[in-house]
């Protein structure tokens, strides 16, 4: 789920920028160091809004940096135990799918498949139900559940599950017609 | 020792592995001083400041949540931000799959509606494109899936009236976090909400005829595609 929140955090400048655009700079470098990663508290920090206020620098001693404390709104995404996504199945086999939901990684164990889809191998991997009318092949968009998640240093990565109600494939690409 | 009777409230979490993060302290002192007879292994949770618990659960950075999650996050979401509401210990027993938002995201977070983050990461894209002239800014690849997304998820032309008709819903105890989840799960029936949300289930007989309105207004809402 998308959050928009004010994080803070100490920039470090190196002398040869100060100057009249000490704060572009400034707000340049947190844009480069803080877009695009992620924290196991935030989540993927996808996008700065805006920044609220830049403290005071401070001399280090012995270099010639300074420091900054800048607060900064940004919209995060975060997974959440319990949450409802739907996602782009991005590849199958045996043990289950794997399926993206903007920049965190989900997969749906074969275990949290529903009973009635058995693993059908091929050129293109799917799940499918005895009667063939449903199935979960790459490009399908499913809606799952989060039941769990991990982060690593650069990402987050979940575990779904289909085996819900009102869970499951919302769009298959093989039915388009 | 039986001071877990003694508090006037029954059943508090039992003294488990020191990796859990109870938040029981809404009571406030009592739960410290019942947990302090029985011998605490950490101090996590002494006076019940929400913030020093959720930070110290984001330090255990490699393990599933499910590990850890067992009952400690008391509240589970419930009743909006404020965390002092005081839901007591016996939400021991609720679901583990329920959404605990509130609890691990710092007081002032926002939750957005995936239509309303399309909105905002769109204008931000106008900007950026101005800005990849230059050659040293890179748009992160997060940010392009992370719009993506939120455009593929977004089935309502209008935000501002999508967050009207659901906001009244909180006024019968939806928090921000659900109600946020109903207008990304666009839901058509009362029944899938309640299956899919199960945090709202115990507010069922308040939310029932709100959201059976909600799901009307919002289904005029919806783009026709």
């Amino acid at each position: 789920m998308f959050f928009h929140i004010v994080l803070e955090r100490n920039m470090q400048l190196h002398p040869r920028h100060f100057g009249p655009h000490l704060r572009d700079k400034l707000v340049a470098k947190l844009m480069r160091d803080v877009e695009g990663t992620c924290s196991g508290r935030h989540g993927f920090v996808v996008a700065i809004t805006g920044v609220e206020d830049i403290g005071k620098g401070l001399i280090r001693e012995g270099t010639g940096f300074v420091t900054f404390p800048v607060k900064y709104q940004c919209v995060v995404f975060r997974p959440f135990k319990g949450e409802i996504l739907e996602a782009v199945v991005t590849m199958v086999n045996k043990m289950g799918f794997f399926a993206e939901a903007g920049p965190v990684q989900i997969f749906v164990s074969n275990h949290l498949i529903p009973d009635d889809m058995e693993f059908q191998s091929g050129d293109m991997p799917n799940y499918t139900t005895s009667d063939g009318s449903v199935k979960i092949q790459r490009d399908s968009e499913v809606r799952l559940k989060i039941i769990g998640t991990r982060v690593d240093a650069t990402e987050i990565f979940c575990i779904g599950t289909i085996k819900d109600d009102f869970l499951g494939v919302i769009n298959d690409p093989g039915a388009a017609a | 020792m039986s001071e877990k009777g003694g508090k006037g409230y029954s059943a508090p979490k039992a003294p488990k592995s020191a990796l859990k993060t109870s938040q029981v302290s809404s009571k406030g002192k009592d739960d410290s001083s019942a947990k302090s007879k029985r011998g605490r292994k950490v101090q996590f949770d002494n006076e019940g400041t929400p913030e020093v618990n959720s930070r110290n659960f984001s330090d255990f950075g490699g393990k599933f949540e499910t590990l850890s999650s067992k009952g400690d996050f008391g509240k589970a979401g419930k009743g909006g931000k404020t965390m002092g509401e005081g839901k007591s210990a016996m939400l021991k027993d609720r679901s583990k799959l329920e959404l605990r938002i509130e609890n691990e995201l710092p007081k002032n977070a926002k939750c957005l509606m995936d239509c309303e983050a399309a909105d905002i990461l769109q204008g931000i894209q106008e900007q950026m494109v101005l800005l990849s002239e230059d050659p040293t800014i890179k748009i992160p690849a997060p940010f392009d899936r992370g719009l993506q997304y939120a455009k593929r998820g977004n089935h309502y032309s209008d935000p501002q009236s999508l967050r009207r008709v659901l906001d009244n819903l909180t006024k019968y105890g939806a928090s921000d976090g659900e109600i946020c989840m109903i207008a990304n799960i666009c839901p058509e029936t009362v029944d899938e909400v309640f299956a899919l949300v199960p945090s709202l289930k115990k507010k069922e007989s308040k939310l029932k005829e709100p959201l059976k309105n909600a799901l009307s207004e919002l289904a005029k809402l919806k783009d026709s595609t």
